[in-house]
């Protein structure tokens, strides 16, 4: 009886193992003939709301060299690019392959019908948690974010450990800030702090009087020139923009709030099997870690490990929460009510 | 004194050849089309977005939801900021760019010509950049102005705060001073001076004839120049949004700016309808403008000769020398300093000399992206700057010197795009150029780029000429018609050879004008089309402020070319007027 039910366990293995093989075999075949009939269609059109990113460009000309498949870019900001789809689209104009946005720009056209399913993807399997693709998108890489001081103002023992160290009195007046009343690292920092330690955090926080920005691209510089000793929320992919300035981020103990970018095919795209190759390609190690040193957190398992000294510890930290779309006007209105 | 002044314009009426009985009414159609396409098309769509739930071509209800949303108290607040900090930095804008009009067309202060191009200088350089350089300069904590203020004084008190009011206003002024100088310089200049020794001669001060007869002569060109500039204070976005937002201050553009961009949801609804809120304001500017010169004549180019002069100032010519010193100092100097400066150096602001290098310039040369779109760019400039001004001579024309029918029409269809603030029109065009039927060649093409831009700057090419025109009396124009000068032949014979300066000067415009917009060409560009305003945007967002400032510094480079030309252009026209 026992050799009867080993001999059917091996013989189902076998079969098992074999239909394995086989079905492997067969998706190869499958994905070869997605690889050549994306090379006749010759190119990929992606419209992104990564507005100068050097990083992604390394990507996308390494597709290129990979494949000889052309990368066209339309780099707007989120509202734009998601308007310019929107209205592509209802005029019958398809003209973007693949969508590469915020997950919360990303959620709210995946509501409107702008994309199509973008099918199995080998590289699937390398997303770790707590990322995850859906049926329409597939994430893309994170922006972290810290706090970030000046050097020269801060000294070592004076720098905030902990999330609730910015509320101490001692920094009145002088924290640079995002807005928290437009979308932003200030919205995701806002939501964030909000479902950890409550609406009482932001009221002791707009005690402090920070100064909001909206030129985001120049406040790390203000805080690096003496401006301001403190400066919140800081990306850090920025980091690298930064080198040899007096300024240090500084993840505290509980963990960084993030924001997910996705990408997504675009419904009746002109190029299908490029926009699935390259979202595929997006997903190898390989270019996830050009994004990991360059600060951003990878969505693929084992690429924290392999990047530079000087950008592992901070991405190599909690993550303590992000944004949730269908919340975010709700959390603009009540950032209004609270920073006045 | 009332020298050329109170006499009724008499409109030519142009004789009947062919044209004039067939192809007069199909200009007109072709003119009302072409300008209806370029303005009231977009501006329907955008019409239809203030009135719907949705924008175009989603499933949505008309409501008044957008225009109810006006009442809030942050709108009303937004909307008595905008007029008030528009109408306090256009005075002051119009003061200082009149006086130093005045000193360079109509005195013999040194270096005149030099300080004429020095003194524009500001308006072209793109505002982000001034904005940082003032960031810089004039913030409260480490501004080098406050540093050096403090070190000498002892105080502990900043000097200036740029994150005010009142750095507002200073930012805006920096743009609108050298705009409406150029607006009104080339009128100064072209004025025939016997009125002004008329006027000494008949025993007024020079205080009095300045007021009553250069001034008042000037009174289409200088209200012109007000009301566009006055229209494109409450457009900025820039300055508020820099010096503003941070310290609460809010108006129209940054409201709207956050109903589009900074809302989970974009609110196109509230959007469209502050856009139109705002043009109804500035329609009723315009009547008040129509009323105030309705029946006054301002010839003052005739068809005798006259040689322009120049008022000797004696010792005060100094005075007004170090006038226009202070104003380029303040305005190019300083803020231009800290670019080049910057440019050199690692970061931007950290002058330590471990971070000199040349690596912006190199990064800059060696940009694919920028060449191309530098290359676009140009050729959009050129060709548009020119059509523009074509266009708006012909509409000028239309509008200034005929009598036919249809032509308070076109006036208004040209000067619609000026009036609706540039981010929420180039919505406009994306929602007008992309629901054209496929077989039109526009969307996604260089097309495009070019008629949004045609019709952007049309309203400054009509104000321009027309400004002009109004200044060239109509007997030169008869004149040439009785001599069997076609219709044609008299417009590009008479008015514009007349009329040249300002052409020069409204095609700098709009060229420069071209090379900075961005709320249009950032929606309707694609890959193969990108501008330069895309690539300064790109790089600004990307963290490289100081490659923007080499692009900065490439674009005032181009400036004091072109001004050279233009300069001595005008100087050889005017002295064979």
């Amino acid at each position: 009886m026992l050799r009867r039910t080993v001999l059917g366990g091996l013989a189902a293995s076998a079969t098992a193992s074999t239909m394995i093989v086989r079905s492997a075999v067969a998706q190869d075949a499958d994905w070869q003939k997605l690889v050549d009939a994306a090379k006749k269609e010759g190119k990929v059109s992606i419209y992104t709301a990564s507005i100068g990113s050097p990083f992604h460009k390394i990507i996308f000309k390494a597709f290129e060299a990979k494949y000889g498949i052309k990368v066209e870019l339309l780099e707007a900001r989120a509202s734009e690019v998601r308007e310019r789809v929107r209205v592509e689209q209802s005029a019958g104009r398809f003209l973007g392959d693949l969508h590469h946005n915020g997950s919360t720009t990303t959620w709210l056209m995946t509501q409107d019908g702008n994309f199509q399913p973008h099918g199995p993807l080998p590289n699937l399997k390398n997303i770790e948690a707590p990322y995850e693709a859906s049926e329409m998108s597939v994430p893309a890489e994170v922006i972290s974010y810290c706090l970030m001081v000046n050097k020269n103002m801060v000294k070592p023992g004076e720098e905030p450990k902990v999330w609730k160290d910015i509320l101490d009195p001692k920094w009145t007046g002088k924290i640079l800030s995002d807005d928290y009343r437009a979308l932003g690292g200030g919205a995701v920092f806002f939501m964030v702090m909000y479902d950890t330690f409550g609406r009482e955090f932001h009221e002791k926080l707009a005690a402090q009087k920070p100064v909001f920005s909206r030129d985001l691209a120049n406040s790390e510089r203000r805080v690096a020139r003496g401006e301001f000793p403190l400066y919140i929320p800081f990306s850090l992919q920025d980091l690298n923009n930064l080198k040899g300035l007096p300024v240090k981020p500084i993840v505290p103990a509980e963990g960084r709030p993030y924001v997910r970018f996705d990408l997504s095919m675009l419904k009746n795209a002109p190029h299908p099997n490029a926009a699935r190759l390259f979202t595929n390609f997006y997903l190898e190690p390989e270019q996830q870690l050009v994004f990991a040193n360059a600060g951003y957190n990878p969505v693929v398992k084992g690429v924290i490990e392999k990047t530079s000294e000087d950008i592992r510890p901070h991405l190599a930290t909690k993550a303590l929460g992000t944004t949730t779309p269908s919340k975010q006007d709700a959390m603009l209105a009540l950032a209004k009510e609270i920073y006045k | 004194m009332s020298v050329a002044v109170d006499l009724p314009a008499a409109p030519v009426r142009p004789r009947g050849s062919l044209f004039e009985r067939h192809g007069r009414g199909f200009g007109l159609t072709l003119l009302v089309l072409l300008l209806g396409f370029l303005s009231l098309y977009p501006l329907a769509m955008l019409f239809y977005g203030s009135l719907h739930s949705t924008p175009p071509g989603m499933a949505g209800v008309f409501n008044l939801d957008g225009y109810a949303s006006l009442g809030s108290d942050e709108n009303l607040a937004a909307l008595v900021n905008t007029v008030a900090i528009s109408l306090v930095k256009t005075i002051l804008s119009l003061a200082l760019a009149i006086l130093m009009a005045w000193i360079i067309a109509r005195t013999d202060t040194p270096g005149r010509g030099v300080l004429e191009v020095l003194i524009t200088l500001p308006f072209f350089i793109p505002p982000i950049l001034t904005a940082t350089a003032w960031a810089m300069l004039g913030n409260a904590q480490v501004g080098t102005i406050n540093i050096v203020w403090k070190a000498i004084t002892g105080l502990e008190t900043p000097l200036v705060d740029v994150y005010s009011y009142g750095g507002v206003i200073w930012h805006m002024m920096q743009y609108s001073t050298p705009f409406i100088f150029l607006l009104v310089v080339d009128a100064f200049r072209a004025m025939d001076p016997s009125l002004e020794e008329a006027s000494r001669m008949s025993g007024a001060s020079r205080w009095q004839t300045f007021w009553r007869v250069t001034f008042a002569l000037m009174l289409p060109v200088t209200t012109s120049a007000f009301i566009l500039s006055f229209i494109r204070g409450m457009e900025s976005f820039e300055s508020a949004v820099f010096f503003g937002t941070p310290v609460g201050i809010n108006v129209i553009t940054t409201q709207i700016y956050n109903s589009i961009t900074q809302k989970g949801t974009p609110d196109y609804q509230s959007a469209t309808a502050l856009g139109f809120a705002a043009m109804a304001l500035m329609f009723l500017l315009l009547v008040v403008q129509s009323r105030l010169l309705r029946g006054r004549s301002f010839t003052t180019v005739t068809g005798k000769g006259y040689s322009p002069n120049v008022t000797r100032l004696g010792r005060l010519r100094w005075v007004t020398f170090a006038i226009c010193v202070s104003f380029f100092v303040l305005t190019v100097v300083l803020p231009v300093g800290q670019l080049l400066l910057s440019s050199f150096f690692q970061f931007f602001g950290f002058y330590q000399l471990d971070m000199l290098t040349l690596q912006h310039y190199r990064d800059v040369w060696e940009n694919d992206e920028f060449w191309h779109a530098f290359g676009n760019t140009m050729l959009l400039g050129v060709i548009g700057a020119t059509a523009t001004m074509a266009l708006g001579g012909i509409v000028a024309y239309v509008t200034t010197r005929t009598t036919w029918r249809g032509r308070r029409l076109i006036d208004i269809l040209a000067w619609l795009p000026w009036m609706m603030p540039g981010m929420v029109l180039g919505i406009g065009f994306l929602w007008g150029f992309a629901t054209l039927p496929h077989s039109v060649p526009i969307y996604g093409t260089l097309w495009a780029l070019l008629l949004a831009y045609i019709a952007l700057g049309t309203p400054v090419a009509v104000r321009v000429t027309s400004g002009a025109y109004a200044q060239i009396a109509k007997d030169i124009e008869e004149c040439s018609r009785v001599h069997g000068a076609g219709w044609w032949q008299t417009l590009g014979r008479i008015l514009i050879a007349l009329a040249w300066p300002a052409f020069a000067v409204g095609w700098v415009l709009i060229f420069f004008g071209i090379m900075r917009e961005l709320s249009a060409s950032i929606l309707l560009y694609v890959p193969d089309t990108e501008v330069m305003s895309v690539v300064m945007l790109k790089m600004w967002v990307g963290g490289k402020p100081e490659e923007v400032s080499v692009l900065g510094l490439i674009m005032l480079v181009l400036v004091l070319v072109f001004r050279w030309v233009q300069l001595r252009f005008i100087g050889r026209r005017i002295s064979t007027l």
